[in-house]
């Protein structure tokens, strides 16, 4: 048998190694965007890679420890997001060589990081079971690829300002065109529809299976079905009506907005979703 | 022994000096033999462009061998030495190496980050070897500083941005477009720079291209020239929707593209952005065509605008590229002092090798039924022998010329074994 005490301390030790590195990360990633030193923008890597790897053994580590996903409660859900979040980052960056997103994702990996990490109350035991398991995943997968779609969103309209605006400036000399940018939006937004959508449905059938009704008041769960709803709309207008560029990007930061107030909402009101 | 460049650049003498001291292949080959012939210089290379003529060589006496290389080239282009005297620059050791890499990497040049000066420092390169005035010392430099100059080019973004206003439009239709390939374009108007605006697009992938002009035969004409299509003027509207990037450059007095033309065309247009680059004056496009969503509008100004921010940039870049070419300077140096020793130390090998090899023979001779365990290990101790006393010296002489002061032991050495010399 592990003891328990050791695991604790180890568990400490290590989340505070993961927010080190991704402090360390979000620095390098911002010092890259002004300064575009190459060598800045490897240690960068290095950094979001290192961190990302301790964290997969903190997860892995709490999972172990607890005998259960690392997603019963909403820091810890956060946790895992922020975990997906860094991995999309790095497979984006690479594939679609973007030097450069590194600067728009990493603050808010560090952000999320920063309260994730603080100990919030569970959901309670009753709750438990596979099917909630997977709802917590699914909707974390989709927040995910939010947060990407609200770094290609701001991307999007930095430097389509700088176009409008016709003064090159940092942006315009660091992020890429806005085509690519678009197309990053688009997508994650599809990516990350899909997995929030399917998320919420099953909340909703588990909801309705133990309480009998899924309008039962819930603060966590009206915010998120209302970002649901602008990304909804944003997606409908890019897929039939033409919404695109600069419009498309608002609707992002706005529903990446109401996805915030979700979480936060989540961690500090009262309601099923723990505390 | 000491490593020197020495010369003129466009800062330092006027173009109308410049131009007199240019000198064609022939005559380089014929000055650099002459040189090496005279022997005031060990290895020499000299550089001729219209911004710089230098000599980079390796002799005793600097200053005698840069009188002699520029008192002949004086006395081939008629020029009065007397006139050059103030004006050339002498550069030696660490600063002829830090020289001879910031010309390479285009530091040094006019316009900083140009791409030709490096074809110019190695076909100046090639030209010496070809005439056999290239030694360690030069080959070693003009290899790194090769080498330098292509770190410079990748790491730094010296010679990335555009700094003319028709390579700006190419630029900036990039950071619109996901790349250039198959974009189409639409020239409104038959000059020059459309033209030359035109033919960057096609380098990078533009394609088809359709000019549109008032007079029908010299839209045809430019067609022919960019292997596009003639469009007739009262077309436009059609070809508007069709393109991505219009270059307009009309002499027409009142602007011929207006703002509900383009809105008319950016609603069929399903959100694909489209370029104006308008390089007429007055305008062609507009004003108010900028404010509608998904169109750029760049007018003449609005393009060197973009320029002088790539001046700025490429500024910014210069200095990273200086702080890099200090690194590498500070890391050659100490391989340049390698390269004087190394020669001496060969033949004080070679030289000690020689008597080994012949006392073994002559030892073994001597014993003719010696067992080959016997031969090896004499094999093995005659090595051993020379081995250990080589060791001392070779460590010497690395570390003297890292100290600086190779020159005098190497000739210590080579007196004391009488190396260099056939005997």
């Amino acid at each position: 048998m592990i003891c328990i005490g050791n695991m604790v301390k180890m568990l400490v030790v290590l989340s505070n190694l993961v927010l080190i590195g991704y402090a360390c990360a979000t620095g390098l990633a911002l010092a890259y965007l002004v300064q575009r030193e190459e060598l800045v923008h490897r240690l960068a890597t290095l950094a979001t890679i290192a961190a990302w790897a301790v964290h997969s053994v903190a997860l892995i580590v709490r999972g172990v420890e607890t005998g259960r996903p690392p997603l019963a409660s909403l820091s810890e859900a956060v946790s895992t997001a922020v975990w997906v979040v860094v991995l999309l980052e790095m497979l984006v960056e690479r594939r679609w060589q973007m030097p450069a997103l590194g600067a728009f994702v990493m603050p808010v990996v560090l952000i999320l990081s920063l309260n994730a990490s603080a100990m919030r109350p569970q959901i309670g035991e009753a709750f438990r079971g596979a099917w909630v398991w997977v709802h917590i995943a699914l909707a974390m997968i989709g927040v995910a690829a939010f947060v990407l779609n609200f770094a290609g969103a701001l991307m999007y309209l930095l430097q389509e300002r700088q176009l409008k605006a016709k003064r090159p400036g940092t942006f315009y000399y660091r992020l890429p065109d806005l085509q690519t940018l678009d197309r990053l939006t688009y997508r994650t937004l599809a990516l990350g529809f899909a997995f929030l959508t399917t998320g919420l449905i099953l909340g909703a059938v588990w909801a309705r299976t133990s309480w009998g009704s899924v309008l039962t008041f819930d603060p966590l769960a009206s915010l998120s079905s209302l970002a649901w709803a602008i990304y909804a709309a944003t997606l409908a207008g890019r897929a039939v009506a033409g919404l695109h560029g600069r419009r498309a990007a608002y609707f992002s930061v706005f529903g990446f907005t109401m996805l915030v107030l979700t979480l936060g909402a989540g961690l500090f009101l009262p309601g099923r979703h723990g505390s | 022994m000491a490593l020197f460049v020495a010369g003129l650049n466009h800062r330092v003498a006027p173009v109308a000096l410049r131009e007199q001291l240019a000198v064609e292949e022939d005559k380089l080959r014929e000055l650099i033999r002459d040189v090496q012939a005279s022997g005031v210089a060990t290895e020499t290379v000299l550089i001729s462009t219209c911004n710089r003529v230098e000599v980079y060589a390796v002799a005793d006496a600097p200053g005698e061998a840069r009188a002699a290389v520029f008192r002949r080239l004086c006395q081939h282009r008629g020029v009065d030495p007397a006139t050059l005297e103030t004006l050339l620059y002498t550069h030696v050791d660490d600063e002829a190496i830090r020289h001879a890499f910031r010309v390479a990497a285009s530091l040094d040049s006019m316009m900083v980050g140009e791409p030709q000066i490096l074809g110019q420092v190695k076909d100046a390169f090639a030209l010496a070897q070809s005439c056999e005035t290239v030694g360690p010392t030069l080959h070693t430099l003009f290899s790194q500083a090769f080498a330098v100059a292509k770190k410079v080019r990748t790491e730094t973004d010296i010679a990335r941005h555009a700094v003319s206003v028709s390579f700006a439009a190419v630029e900036l239709a990039k950071k619109i477009f996901d790349g250039l390939t198959g974009r189409a374009v639409l020239l409104v108007g038959a000059g020059k720079m459309s033209e030359l605006a035109a033919k960057h697009l096609v380098d990078q992938g533009a394609f088809p291209i359709y000019v549109v002009n008032r007079t029908w035969s010299r839209a045809q004409e430019l067609a022919r020239a960019l292997a596009a299509t003639a469009v007739p003027f009262d077309e436009l509207d059609t070809a508007l929707g069709a393109v991505d990037i219009v270059v307009t450059s009309t002499g027409a007095p009142e602007p011929i593209i207006r703002r509900d033309l383009v809105q008319r065309v950016m609603s069929g247009r399903r959100g694909r952005p489209l370029f104006f680059n308008d390089i007429a004056v007055p305008r062609d496009v507009e004003e108010s065509v900028e404010t509608l969503d998904d169109v750029y509008c760049y007018d003449i100004d609005d393009l060197q605008q973009v320029v002088d921010a790539n001046l700025r940039e490429r500024a910014r870049e210069a200095q990273r590229a200086e702080a890099l070419v200090e690194r590498e300077v500070a890391k050659f140096s100490a391989r340049l002092r390698d390269v004087e020793v190394i020669p001496t130390i060969v033949s004080l090998r070679e030289r000690l090798e020689g008597i080994r090899v012949a006392e073994l023979r002559r030892a073994l001779a001597r014993v003719p039924d010696a067992t080959a365990q016997t031969r090896d290990a004499m094999e093995a101790l005659s090595s051993a022998i020379v081995n250990k006393i080589l060791h001392v010296p070779v460590t010497k002489l690395r570390e003297s010329s890292r100290a600086g002061v190779g020159r005098s032991w190497t000739t210590f050495v080579q007196e004391l074994f009488g190396l260099g010399r056939s005997t």
